[in-house]
């Protein structure tokens, strides 16, 4: 038998070596050896087609007398018929699924209990921002407002998805209407950022013709004019005599400009 | 290079442009921008620094919705002097000057 030169060198029992090569498909074993299961011990009585008394069939056809209209079952007999099957366990005796509580999944929902927000809670809404209202917003602030709306478009796209899946059938429209309200206010938090982007450019245009900006990075660059006109001012003359100054720098500093920016770009509301 | 009359009179020029109407070599694309690049042998090789990443910023209390209520009308700006209107460059000069003016 070739079999026992297929084994793997395990310092096992009999029983259970027999069990490791019954449950390994991959190796080539002896027919008799992978009937061989857990309850059974004779190897006689397992073998394919040949129990005890069996008749041979002149066409020799291995489901000679099957049927499944009659139930007749199979010809041999299956070693596992005495073996206890696992019974599935009803829903409501599974311990409960412990999930987080706070997890960021959660934000793509307006509801736990609910998949999709009912049409009267979608069409609660306000209008957009208009881009005069932005227009007042800091960087960071029209930053944030953008990933809010963001992620309310996800509530919106998450909640569509459910409705075409569990086919509610209601609520696209006033989904829709809520969703077009969201990009209108992305539409402005845009607009106001490419405005506010041109207007910084001219406005450095601006700044180099103005007496009272010093662009070179170099001393203070904002002297208002009444400011030299005020003699007990803080800093003194020494800052103020360099404003004439201003009138040269033709070429402003790269690292001051974008610092103008940022700060100018975020008024106090 | 002049369409044909009968593409003339469907307005064909209207049309947007597809890789159907001209040569071979034309990429419309997706507007999406590459992630990699292509191999010599036919696959695709994704650079990561060139994957985008997209931080969303700490919204800890962080009160602004995409809504504004309705009960308020949409506010209208008002640019009294300035030619431009909110994109008058001296508007912005004026501002920075008043808010900030030192950097």
């Amino acid at each position: 038998m070739a079999a026992p030169a297929m084994r793997p060198p395990l310092s096992m029992g009999g029983l259970s070596r027999i069990r490791m090569m019954a449950s390994t498909p991959t190796a080539p074993i002896h027919p008799s050896f992978t009937q061989r299961a857990s309850l059974s011990t004779s190897s006689v009585l397992l073998k394919r087609h040949k129990y005890v008394g069996a008749r041979d069939n002149r066409d020799h056809s291995k489901s000679r007398g099957e049927s499944a209209m009659r139930g007749t079952g199979t010809r041999w007999r299956l070693s596992m018929s005495d073996e206890p099957l696992p019974r599935p366990v009803p829903r409501e005796k599974l311990p409960p699924i412990v999930t987080d509580p706070d997890h960021g999944l959660w934000e793509f929902f307006y509801n736990r209990e609910r998949i999709v927000n009912t049409p009267e809670e979608d069409s609660k809404h306000g209008r957009a921002w208009s881009v005069e209202e932005l227009r007042h917003k800091s960087w960071d602030d029209l930053h944030r407002l953008w990933w809010v709306c963001v992620k309310e478009r996800n509530r919106i796209a998450t909640a569509n998805f459910e409705r075409e899946n569990q086919k509610l059938g209601f609520g696209e429209a006033e989904a829709a209407e809520r969703d077009k309200e969201v990009l209108k206010t992305m539409r402005a938090i845009r607009h106001v950022l490419t405005e506010r982007f041109y207007l910084w450019e001219d406005a450095v245009e601006l700044a180099k013709k103005d007496p009272e900006v010093n662009l070179t990075g170099e001393g203070p660059a904002f002297t208002p004019k009444d400011y030299l006109e005020e003699a007990d001012a803080v800093e003194g003359a020494a800052d103020a005599t360099k404003v004439p100054e201003a009138d040269a720098a033709t070429s402003p500093d790269p690292a001051a400009i974008p610092s103008a920016t940022s700060t100018a770009e975020a008024p106090r509301l | 290079m002049q369409p044909s009359r009968i593409l003339q009179a469907l307005q064909y020029r209207r049309l947007r442009l597809t890789t159907k109407d001209v040569n071979k070599g034309y990429y419309k694309g997706t507007r999406t921008g590459s992630m990699g690049r292509h191999t010599r042998y036919g696959g695709y090789r994704i650079e990561w620094s060139k994957v985008r990443t997209y931080v969303c910023p700490s919204l800890d209390g962080f009160k602004l919705t995409p809504f504004v209520t309705k009960k308020m009308e949409p506010t209208r700006g008002v640019y009294e002097g300035y030619k431009e209107g909110p994109k008058d460059p001296k508007l912005y000069l004026a501002r920075w000057k008043a808010e900030n003016g030192l950097d």
